[in-house]
């Protein structure tokens, strides 16, 4: 990822910067991935509900506010805290893409998924944003993982298999109808096999 | 009555591995059933061509168990399964705006295996369990044109293993 000059000055360098931070430390991007999710909590939730210890909950939300993404929406004690939303296009030479909420969700999961680890390990952040817009139109019906694998040149194997890691991502953040059948669709009928 | 069981690869993928607990509920449920998902070839060779993404897709686990089997290769001689494979990637070209050229074949293998067993009188019923909403809706619109809408149905992969977990749990 490419960084701003230091000779640049303001708000939208500073938000650059901190957007990036956000990308490069998956705990940070966990906990404003949380914090987006449960509007208003306290640092005493975040220790709770993600396992931290007190003096890095404290760390983590203070250095989210630093940055300008996180803010204080409550000032008495508790404190309480809310994520601000982020759309922020970067350029790297990968190409461009935008970081969302939903992104930086995506990226704080490889703490926790090896399939998405391993994807950005491989593609990158940006190669992970355009996954991101194949899971949202696949689970919209508009495309299958083997159009995602023939535009982006990898196996329908490696497609479907980040296709599933970022599919909570997408049920998160992106309204998705339900379609086809289920497990009483099948049962309803005579399952009998011989073909 | 008779019925034939198409699995798509995300299927298996979303298994996961035989010690996954959603891996024994398909088992217990084709077993069961006395079910066996029919792989198309196509759909096999996309589960155990690519070695690069750490772990394979417990496929062959499941084939070796008799519950899960690789079809018969497509008759495209058969004017049926050549028309349903080209309606379905018409079909999925449309939904994600390209041409119908572009569309991979084995999304239109579902549809076309389900037509193949259906125009021979073979089987009375055809699920087709997949997460590609498009090739599923596709399969369902197409096959349903060709006279077949009662006896397809599109089986959404995840919520298909979301309620067997539940209904096991």
């Amino acid at each position: 990822m490419s960084r701003t000059s230091k000779q640049a000055d303001g708000d939208i360098v500073r938000d650059f910067l901190s957007v990036a931070d956000l990308l490069e430390e998956p705990q940070l991007a966990q906990l404003y991935a949380y914090l987006a999710r449960e509007d208003g909590t306290t640092v005493q939730d975040v220790m709770t509900d993600l396992e931290l210890a007190q003096g890095t909950a404290y760390t983590y939300v203070n250095r989210l506010v630093d940055a300008g993404v996180v803010e204080i929406t409550r000032d008495e004690q508790p404190r309480r805290y809310a994520a601000r939303e982020i759309d922020l296009t970067v350029s790297t030479a990968d190409g461009e893409y935008t970081i969302t909420p939903a992104l930086v969700d995506a990226v704080g999961r490889r703490e926790t998924d090896g399939d998405i680890d391993t994807y950005i390990d491989r593609h990158g952040i940006a190669g992970l944003a355009t996954a991101l817009t194949y899971a949202v139109a696949r689970a919209r019906g508009e495309t299958t993982h083997r159009l995602m694998a023939r535009d982006l040149d990898i196996s329908p194997l490696a497609a479907e298999i980040v296709l599933q890691a970022l599919r909570p991502v997408v049920d998160e953040h992106f309204d998705v109808e339900a379609s086809g059948g289920s497990l009483e669709d099948v049962t309803d009928e005579d399952t009998t096999n011989d073909a | 009555m008779t019925a034939l069981h198409i699995a798509d690869t995300g299927l298996f993928v979303a298994m996961g591995q035989p010690s996954n607990t959603r891996f024994q509920a398909v088992e217990r449920f084709a077993h069961r059933n006395e079910i066996t998902f029919q792989l198309p070839e196509r759909v096999y060779g996309e589960l155990t061509t690519d070695e690069t993404t750490g772990s394979t897709p417990p496929v062959d686990a499941a084939i070796e168990a008799g519950w899960a089997s690789i079809a018969a290769p497509l008759n495209f001689s058969n004017p049926i399964v050549s028309r349903v494979m080209d309606g379905v990637q018409r079909y999925i070209a449309n939904v994600d705006d390209r041409p119908a050229d572009e569309v991979e074949q084995a999304d239109g293998a579902l549809a076309a295996l389900a037509a193949q067993h259906l125009s021979a009188g073979a089987v009375n019923d055809v699920y087709i369990y997949t997460t590609d909403v498009a090739a599923g809706e596709g399969a369902e619109t197409i096959l349903d044109a060709e006279g077949y809408g009662d006896a397809v149905t599109f089986v959404d992969g995840f919520r298909f293993l979301e309620d067997l977990i539940s209904a096991s749990g």
